[in-house]
């Protein structure tokens, strides 16, 4: 686990990042499949700050992990070859227009038209590329416990499944929950939900297994993911419960109480799944 | 262009680590921090036969290695902001320190366990093929340094025509991954990368 408390920052980042993401995703669905009136619009813009600020957050957290940031403007420079410069260039372009979309919302210039679900729906594209960007990062050939697109898949499936519950917790503080949820938005929050849930497992476990079989000449697979058992079993817990929470929340469409249960055992699920993620990176040599 | 690389004799060396505290010594680095490693390398087991007569198969070899100054290095392939190059007339993988955010990719994604990021200077650091000395026409620290002649450091070309070897022993990774510009005389013993059934036996010394 020393390796996981080391990335301790970047484990912060990618397990905010990919929730604030997934709240936007959830709200491109809301906004297509609900015809809410101008001040329900106006209360979701308001709200529509906590999954932004998740995100920033998120990205604050991340510079404490260089041992330079003053030299940040030189990042840019690896696009196109360094996975990182990747992710980072894809995920201004997404902070930069969520943040425009905001602004743009707050100031009322988006009404509920055609316009509005335009722009939500480039945000919510933007957030899933932004997601698997941020998996991507970390598929490098000479480490053979993260060359696998199992690491896309958890973090989309921790984007999923953060975003459906951060979204449920925003409707809820609109008070909006009980009225809206239903139709379109009630059947895509719940496929969305199962397909979090599903990606989030099949990844974080995939990895697991795929560890354990591997080794190299400094250390065994199995090795590591005993050594994280505690902490593998733990998130798992936590991302089905909250899942199921979730799928609780959409039938019954109430309880302030399920709602908070609901998104700090998700994040809890996802921070550490993140911390596990860390802590089996295998190099293929030394 | 040259690309410089290493020459390490494995028959010849014991493992004695001068090498390493020379170069610690030289590029004055603190007790964490090491740009060339000796890694042990043991295998092996005992079995008894039929008669009560136990046979061995045991083996150890020392594996003295810094950055391979490799052909495709990992750490420049990933790090975001170029700082980690390889220069141009010397084939020698370099950190620019202007340029560096120490954000730990090339450590991570290095096979050779090259880079590190030293957080008090705020930038990567790793072995330059001692830049400076070959400057004045000397020869890397470490080299001069051995007792039994087991390194050596020129023109890869030229260092492949000279000795008779391979890129790659356990428990190095496959140099498929990045192409290392090393020649190595393996000793009897010596695994290659695929068959690796040794391990390594000091790894909290490298690490």
């Amino acid at each position: 686990m020393g390796t996981a408390i080391s990335e301790l920052p970047l484990a912060i980042f990618t397990t905010l990042a990919p929730i604030g993401a997934g709240a936007f995703i959830v709200l491109a669905v809301l906004f297509l499949t609900t015809n809410l009136s101008k001040e329900q619009a106006h209360k979701i813009d308001l709200l529509s700050l906590i999954p932004f600020i998740v995100l920033v957050i998120g990205f604050l957290a991340s510079i404490f992990h260089l041992a330079n940031p003053g030299h940040m403007m030189h990042l840019f420079s690896g696009f196109g070859t360094s996975p990182l410069s990747n992710e980072v260039v894809v995920g201004i372009i997404f902070v930069v227009v969520t943040a425009i979309y905001g602004i743009c919302a707050l100031a009322g210039v988006l009404k509920t038209g055609v316009a509005r679900k335009v722009f939500i729906v480039i945000v919510a594209l933007l957030a899933l590329v932004f997601d698997v960007f941020i998996g991507m990062a970390y598929m490098m050939d000479t480490i053979a416990g993260w060359y696998t697109v199992l690491i896309p898949i958890q973090i989309l499936g921790y984007s999923l499944l953060g975003g459906v519950i951060l979204g449920i917790l925003m409707l809820s503080l609109a008070g909006l929950f009980k009225d809206v949820c239903k139709g379109g938005l009630f059947a895509t929050l719940i496929v969305l939900l199962i397909c979090g849930i599903v990606c989030a497992l099949v990844g974080l476990c995939g990895q697991a297994i795929m560890v354990s079989g591997i080794s190299n000449p400094m250390e065994s697979g199995a090795d590591l993911v005993a050594a994280v058992a505690p902490e593998l079993v733990i998130a798992i817990v936590c991302l089905v419960l909250a899942a199921i929470a979730g799928f609780v929340l959409l039938g019954i469409r109430r309880s302030a109480a399920l709602v908070t249960i609901a998104t700090v055992l998700m994040v809890a699920g996802v921070f550490l799944g993140r911390l596990v993620f860390y802590a089996l990176e295998l190099s293929v040599g030394l | 262009m040259t690309q410089y690389g290493f020459y390490f004799d494995n028959t010849r060396c014991t493992g004695c680590r001068t090498c390493e505290m020379a170069c610690k010594d030289y590029k004055d680095l603190d007790a964490d921090t090491a740009f060339r490693h000796v890694y042990d390398y043991e295998g092996g087991t005992w079995e008894e036969r039929a008669n009560g007569i136990y046979e061995q198969s045991c083996f150890t070899y020392h594996l003295s290695i810094s950055c391979q100054h490799c052909t495709s290095p990992a750490c420049t392939e990933v790090c975001p902001t170029t700082a980690m190059h390889k220069e141009a007339d010397t084939g020698l993988v370099v950190v620019d320190v202007t340029k560096c955010i120490g954000c730990g990719y090339c450590h991570m994604a290095c096979p050779y366990n090259a880079p590190k990021v030293d957080r008090a200077a705020g930038h990567s650091v790793k072995c330059n093929g001692c830049q400076e000395r070959l400057e004045e026409g000397k020869r890397p620290i470490c080299v001069e340094s051995c007792p039994v002649r087991a390194l050596d450091f020129g023109d890869i070309g030229e260092l492949r025509e000279k000795y008779d070897g391979v890129s790659a022993i356990a428990p190095m990774p496959p140099s498929s991954y990045t192409d290392p510009n090393i020649v190595i005389k393996a000793c009897d013993d010596a695994r290659t990368p695929e068959e690796g059934d040794g391990f390594v036996a000091n790894v909290q010394e490298v690490i």
